[in-house]
């Protein structure tokens, strides 16, 4: 995928740089809001991640003016700023996706994967059945079978795993879920959504001999299956 | 939306029409008094005239007795009565049977009075084709020989007059009455179109929205003067919260940019150490420190934006909210053994932050469950109605001792009881602020045993 970082923090930006060239993306970086506008313009991007707050030409500016000229690649905001409202603000600017600092880079880079993957999950957002190995969930009839065998959810677990499904193969972080599921921006100080994930690996995995629902160190959660 | 009956009833309510009604009475009570004294002055004049011709005459036939015939005085009667010129003037003379013998009076009043009284009778009177009632004043005296005399006077057009003067009075006292009434309406009117278009303007900065200002229009009555200084003063007021948002803004930022370079420092660090060895966990002790002061910097930032009330509001509902908290929360409390009962009255709503209010619940279900024993129990109730809810969470802990409720909601307080659990000690300061900031109301209280935390709203 090519990256383009707007980050005029240069400890940040070469960082954030470094990682995602780690993982196998090609990275261009910008250090202004001008010349991150100039190159996203110019050549051909698939995702953006934005500072906000940038010399030159601000970063929710550089977002307004990228969707002004009908760009659709989905874009990161960085925030140094509070939260709450600049999140909204953020969000409602253009950008995708928000993120506060400091970040764990695991969790941005889990953010850029679901939102790389948000172009073309587009037919799963329609597809009323979501399926993953013997693992079927559907939606109109909210009925979940692993190997044709009925699993009993309680709504809030039927959301959960709707939302591991629609990010299979991807790593998900507990604030996405928190965000995803409940719609909530904060960190509860209890592992509440690890209880949750646990409940739920009961449910789907307990009697089965292939486990899905697997815990990624560090990072969060990801529901795939294992090679 | 108001309805037509509300908005004539909140007429009713204002001050200008209250000080109408109050006028128009008080005018009217001045009228009243003034036509009053009128008639008494205008009965007295007229009464008195009338009651002193009949005395003269009474006076002056009881001298024509004494030097007259009968007979001659029975013709001085009939010529009196007949007389065109005295008009109104009534005679009548009985004999001891009570008989006419003369005068234009039909029949002796069946009145008794003793000489020297007034008496008041009705004769018919012939009036065009009709007869009409007319009221007679007079006096009795006695003749010779058992006779009788009554002179009187026809006092009907008097009371007429006094009649119409009491109609008239009455009349002016109603028409002050409504006139005041509907000048009170129609000021009282104004003033609650002027007073909505304010309060309307007040609703939407008391929701976030500071650059509205109050309607004003180009005049110079009290309501416009005070409505340009209110004016000016919101002005100050904006000027100063965005300031103290820049402020806001730019310590978050001068304090996450270093934080975020250490972040990225030492995760770039870390990735090049072999996992597990002595300087890879010195760099996790590091990210794990970021994440401290991550978290007491978020809280801190979300206590001083509560404060500043700079957050949009926008209408949440406080029962879908409290029921998706107690649901997030369920599982990790009955991982410790803990029972969470919740009663959620529904429908409840409030104008504010989703995030912010979630937060604080989030604070007090952390705070409870940390401090709540194994096997203890936590309840949650969402009470009241739509207007004035009321969220309670309790627990089966230590609760905080009475002197000590007032101090833990201070920043940073962490009573000495409670540092063998984790945490920043800011959790109840955010509460309060987020409380605050709803216009709400903090009330810790005894369980007994444990602590219950009341948010009025």
């Amino acid at each position: 995928m090519h990256i383009l970082i707007v980050e005029d923090d240069d400890v940040a930006r070469d960082y954030l740089a470094k990682a995602l060239r780690e993982v196998g993306h090609t990275v261009d970086v910008a250090a202004d809001g001008l010349a991150g506008l100039h190159l996203a313009s110019s050549i051909a991007i698939d995702l953006a991640i934005v500072d906000r707050m940038l010399p030159k030409l601000d970063g929710l500016a550089l977002v307004q003016s990228l969707r002004a000229t009908g760009r659709k690649l989905p874009v990161l905001i960085l925030s140094a700023l509070g939260d709450v409202d600049d999140r909204i603000t953020g969000l409602r600017a253009g950008g995708d996706d928000y993120l506060t600092k400091p970040y764990h880079m695991s969790e941005l880079l889990a953010r850029i994967d679901a939102l790389a993957r948000r172009g073309d999950s587009g037919n799963a957002e329609r597809n009323t059945r979501l399926r993953l190995a013997d693992l079927e969930l559907d939606r109109m009839t909210r009925r979940v079978t692993r190997n044709n065998k009925k699993i009993e959810l309680t709504a809030r677990e039927f959301q959960l795993l709707e939302f591991m499904m629609r990010h299979s193969g991807q790593v998900v972080t507990r604030t996405m879920l928190l965000e995803g599921v409940w719609d909530y921006h904060f960190d509860p100080q209890t592992n509440v959504i690890d209880v949750h994930i646990s409940r739920l690996r009961q449910a789907i995995d307990k009697d089965f001999d292939k486990p899905l629902l697997h815990t990624v160190r560090g990072a969060g959660y990801s529901l795939r299956e294992d090679e | 939306m108001v309805s037509p009956e509300q908005r004539f009833l909140g007429i009713l309510d204002t001050s200008p029409f209250r000080i109408a009604i109050v006028y128009s009475i008080v005018f009217a009570c001045g009228a009243a008094a003034l036509l009053g004294a009128v008639d008494f002055a205008v009965s007295r004049v007229v009464d008195g005239s009338t009651d002193n011709l009949i005395e003269a005459e009474v006076q002056g036939l009881r001298e024509q007795v004494l030097v007259l015939s009968r007979s001659d005085f029975i013709e001085l009667i009939e010529q009196r009565s007949q007389d065109q010129d005295v008009r109104g003037a009534v005679y009548l003379m009985v004999d001891p049977q009570l008989r006419p013998v003369a005068g234009n009076v039909p029949a002796w009043p069946k009145i008794d009075a003793s000489e020297g009284k007034w008496i008041q009778f009705k004769v018919s009177v012939p009036f065009g084709d009709e007869t009409r009632e007319h009221e007679m004043r007079a006096q009795r005296f006695p003749l010779p020989g058992g006779y009788h005399m009554l002179v009187g006077h026809d006092v009907q057009e008097r009371l007429d007059v006094k009649h119409l003067m009491m109609r008239g009075l009455i009349a002016a006292v109603v028409l002050t009455l409504l006139l005041g009434m509907g000048g009170g309406f129609w000021m009282g009117r104004r003033i609650l179109a002027q007073a909505g278009a304010i309060s309307a303007v007040a609703t939407q900065i008391m929701s976030g929205d500071l650059s509205r200002r109050l309607p004003v229009r180009n005049a110079d009555d009290e309501i416009n003067t005070l409505a340009r200084e209110i004016n000016t003063m919101l002005d100050k007021i904006e000027q100063l919260t965005l300031g103290m948002r820049t402020v806001l803004d730019s310590a978050a930022h001068d304090l996450r940019t270093p934080l975020n370079r250490l972040q990225a420092t030492a995760e770039g660090a870390m990735n090049q150490l072999v996992p597990g060895s002595a300087e890879r966990r010195v760099l996790e002790r590091v990210t794990t420190e970021v994440d401290h002061m991550r978290g007491t910097l978020d809280a801190l930032l979300r206590i001083a934006l509560a404060e500043t009330g700079t957050v949009a509001r926008e209408p949440v509902d406080l029962s879908e909210l409290v029921a998706s908290m107690v649901e997030l929360y369920a599982p990790v409390s009955e991982e410790r053994g803990i029972t969470l009962h919740s009663a959620v009255a529904p429908g409840a709503e409030v104008l504010g932050s989703r995030q912010l209010l979630a937060q604080a619940l989030a604070n007090l279900l952390d705070n409870a469950i940390k401090f709540t024993p194994d096997g203890g129990q936590i309840r949650v109730l969402l009470k009241g109605s739509r207007g004035a809810p009321e969220v309670i969470v309790e627990d089966t802990g230590p609760g905080i001792p009475a002197d000590k409720r007032e101090l833990v909601l201070g920043r940073r307080v962490r009573l000495d009881e409670a540092r063998k659990f984790p945490g920043s000690g800011l959790g109840l300061s955010l509460v309060a602020a987020v409380t605050k900031l709803h216009g709400a109301r903090l009330v810790l209280d005894d369980a007994g045993p444990g602590l219950r935390v009341s948010l009025k709203f």
